[in-house]
């Protein structure tokens, strides 16, 4: 932790602990996530693979299974199809039939030597079905194997089959309850091609387990609701319930499940041995212990968590010094910001100091001008009283009659003054009347043509008789005046004035020519200020200000198109009321 | 000469002889099954062949014969049943109560003759062709005795075993013609194939010659 600035700046501090706390939080986040993620798909994978290597396995198993029954299959076909059999059942000479078939099937029942008769190769048992499907008696001297009466039954068909059948059944064998996988393969006449009889050889089944020690795998055969072979010792009874309940209620021929027991998962395959066979079902049943697989994936799991915590343990460091480099900049950032934190403050109270200054001077401007009139008034009142005497001399007339004038024109800069500064503290609200901008005019020009010192200066218009706008007259008015009043103030002697107005995109643009001489190239930008003055000009230096003013509040706007070349141009725009 | 010269030389001595003695004779002919040889075959053997059951052979031929009983003679002449290209020669055999008929191999491999039909149970073993003596049954009980071979599973054969010493295979047309007939009422039978056996009453007199179709 860097204390000194902890001291200095306790908001920066503060952001460096929320950042390293934020920062371990996304990574304790993240490192969870991918714990749990991870080792969720190592475990998909693992029992995947699993299963993949026991149908591998099993694929193998029942390739070899089918194998044995295609080679078992054919061998006892091809038996059937001995001249001998065919002429003891087709010539009518059953009698001949089990001894014909004795020398036949001698090899296939004894064999060579004694490691055959333990093999699943050699058979246990035959025996002939009849026309009807029912079994031929041998003789007891026959050598057919012996079958204990119910158990030759089985062997028994509704039918002949007309294609080779396999099947399961019970049978004793030296007083053992055993097994035995029966094929049977039909025999057909050479004379009508219908089958006539099957041959029905029983075979003790492969021991899929024996077969396959190393693969994990065990097995056994599932026929008539009981387990036989070398798993029924080793399955638990719940696993074996569950077994018989899949193979009753599925209705398919082959299906995985997992079942569980004591603790210990088995994946279990069952396939159906003799799909579509005339006998009762036989299904294989395949055993996978997952006790080896879930201790490779709890090491799996170990390794991933103890992955996940050095990982974490990194972050945590990474962290510290992600939120160091990272804070070192906002730290500055934050002095920055209360530095300029204090200028603004500063320059606020500049701001509001100068609008009380200001605010201050309109009021007084205001006050001033309020103060002025009254004595101006009677100023005025009495030189207009002393006018109207008779018994002075006639120097002293022309002198009151200046200092009238001069009264006069205090009371106009009085009253500009006071409007501007009712405009200038926002007081000035100007209503929204229709005008006929027109008829304004028209009456202005007409008082100036009635000015005793007019009559030598032409006065030309050229505007329609209606211009509509919205405003309040007597200030529209009186921009219309301070123009035309200076139009004709600063025009030259037999001088013109032109007067131009027309419609133009919602605006109404007035413009207001004179001869005369022109304002100075270096004047013409301030010439709409207040007080300005120059030297050409005789006014107190409010009249354009005004006018400005009270234009722009009713949304307009004036400005000067040309003063040069004895022609001075100013145009004024309204908006139109429509 | 040709050959129907001969038969027609034959047959009009034979007419000449029998005119002066006291047998009968009859003549006539058996419809026989349509001939269905199989395609290809450009050799015409006789063969045993399986239609539904039936065994017959193929091109068809029939036996005909008198039936009735006739004193056993003293003795038979032996009859042959050769196995030749894996075939019996002849594949049908007709022979009289009694009579012994040797089976001699003419093929290079073993054959191991046996027949399991209730006229006549018997196996002859493996052998080959240089087998002395020539391995031999006699046919003591009328009937229909199917031979079978023991290595070669499609190999069939037909004696037809009778009590009679009048019997005379059909011509492939058909046509037969039975000589040296004794005078009296028969019945004379036409056997076909192993489930068809037709039969006409007959009577013969001496010298004359008796018109029988099987049609």
């Amino acid at each position: 932790m860097r204390l000194p600035i902890l001291a200095k700046e306790p908001h920066a501090a503060g952001f460096q602990l929320r950042l390293l706390a934020a920062i371990l939080l996304v990574i304790l986040a993240l490192t969870t996530l991918a714990f749990y993620f991870a080792q969720w798909k190592i475990t998909a994978q693992a029992e995947k693979g699993f299963q993949r290597n026991f149908q591998a396995a099993l694929s193998t198993l029942h390739q070899l299974q089918e194998l044995r029954h295609a080679t078992l299959t054919e061998r006892c076909r091809l038996l059937a199809e001995k001249p001998r059999i065919h002429a003891a059942l087709e010539d009518n000479a059953l009698d001949l039939l089990y001894p014909s078939a004795r020398d036949e099937l001698h090899d296939l029942m004894v064999g060579d030597d004694r490691a055959y008769n333990q093999s699943s190769l050699s058979a246990k048992f035959y025996r002939f079905l009849g026309p009807n499907g029912s079994v031929l008696h041998p003789n007891r001297d026959d050598e057919v194997g012996d079958l204990d009466p119910a158990i030759e039954a089985q062997l028994s068909l509704s039918s002949l089959p007309q294609i080779p059948q396999v099947g399961y059944i019970e049978y004793t064998d030296k007083s053992t309850q055993n097994l035995a996988e029966v094929i049977a393969v039909p025999i057909f006449s050479t004379e009508t091609g219908d089958p006539i009889s099957a041959l029905v050889v029983g075979f003790k089944p492969t021991d899929l387990v024996r077969a396959t020690p190393d693969s994990g795998i065990t097995s056994g055969l599932w026929v008539n609701n009981r387990l036989y072979g070398g798993l029924q010792h080793d399955v638990p009874r719940i696993v074996a319930e569950n077994i018989a309940k899949a193979v009753a209620d599925g209705g398919t021929d082959q299906n995985n499940l997992k079942v569980s027991a004591k603790g210990v998962s088995y994946l279990v395959f069952y396939k159906r041995l003799n799909p579509r066979s005339a006998f009762p079902a036989g299904y294989e049943i395949c055993l996978y212990s997952l006790t080896g697989a879930k201790v490779q994936v709890n090491r799996l799991r170990w390794q991933i968590g103890t992955t996940s915590f050095f990982l974490f343990l990194g972050g945590l460091v990474a962290s510290h010094f992600v939120s160091s480099q990272f804070s070192a900049p906002v730290e500055k950032l934050a002095l920055d910001s209360e530095r300029n934190r204090e200028q603004r403050r500063r320059a606020e109270d500049a701001l509001i100091s100068t609008s009380e200054q200001l605010k201050r001077s309109t009021r007084y401007s205001a006050d001033a001008s309020h103060q002025l009139k009254s004595p101006v008034t009677i100023l005025r009142s009495g030189i207009e009283a002393l006018l109207e005497r008779d018994k002075f001399q006639p120097e002293v007339y022309e002198e009151l009659s200046a200092l009238l004038h001069q009264t006069r024109r205090l009371t106009g800069v009085i009253d500009d003054l006071l409007l501007l500064s009712r405009m200038d503290a926002g007081h000035l609200i100007i209503s929204r009347e229709s005008i006929n901008l027109s008829r304004v005019i028209d009456q202005w020009l007409d008082d100036l043509n009635a000015l005793p010192d007019s009559a030598e200066i032409k006065i030309e218009k050229a505007y329609p008789s209606e211009l509509w706008i919205r405003g309040e007259e007597r200030y529209t008015s009186l921009i219309v005046q301070n123009l035309l009043e200076n139009a004709r103030k600063y025009n030259r002697p037999a001088g013109e004035i032109l007067v131009r107005a027309r419609t133009h995109d919602h605006s109404i643009i007035v413009t207001i020519g004179n001869t005369g001489s022109s304002i100075p190239q270096d004047a013409q930008p301030h010439i709409f200020k207040r007080f300005h003055y120059s030297s050409s000009t005789s006014g107190h230096g409010l009249g354009l200000n005004v006018a400005r003013d009270l234009t722009r509040l009713h949304g307009g706007d004036i400005h000067l198109v040309r003063s040069s070349d004895d022609w001075t141009e100013f145009e004024l725009r309204f908006p139109t009321a429509s | 000469m040709r050959p129907r010269h001969q038969v027609w030389l034959l047959f009009l001595l034979g007419s000449l002889l029998g005119r002066g003695s006291n047998a009968a004779t009859i003549e006539g002919e058996v419809e026989l099954p349509r001939s269905r040889p199989p395609a290809g075959i450009v050799a015409k053997r006789y063969e045993i062949v399986n239609q539904n059951g039936v065994l017959s052979t193929e091109p068809p031929l029939g036996v005909v014969y008198l039936d009735g009983s006739f004193p056993k003679p003293n003795s038979l002449p032996t009859k042959q049943i050769a196995q030749k290209d894996l075939r019996f020669m002849p594949s049908l055999l007709p022979v009289q109560v009694g009579t012994r008929v040797e089976f001699p191999n003419l093929d290079d491999v073993y054959h191991n003759i046996f027949s399991y039909s209730p006229a006549k149970r018997f196996d002859l073993g493996r052998y080959r062709s240089d087998e002395r003596p020539i391995p031999s049954q006699v046919f003591e009980v009328p009937g229909l005795v199917t031979l079978r071979c023991e290595i070669h599973a499609h190999m069939r054969g037909l004696i037809l075993v009778l009590s009679t010493p009048y019997f005379v295979v059909t011509q492939p047309n058909g046509r037969f013609r039975l000589d040296d007939l004794p005078e009296g009422r028969y019945t004379l039978k036409a056997w076909i194939d192993s489930k068809t056996t037709r039969e006409k009453a007959v009577e013969l007199r001496n010298g004359g010659t008796l018109h029988v179709d099987f049609l």
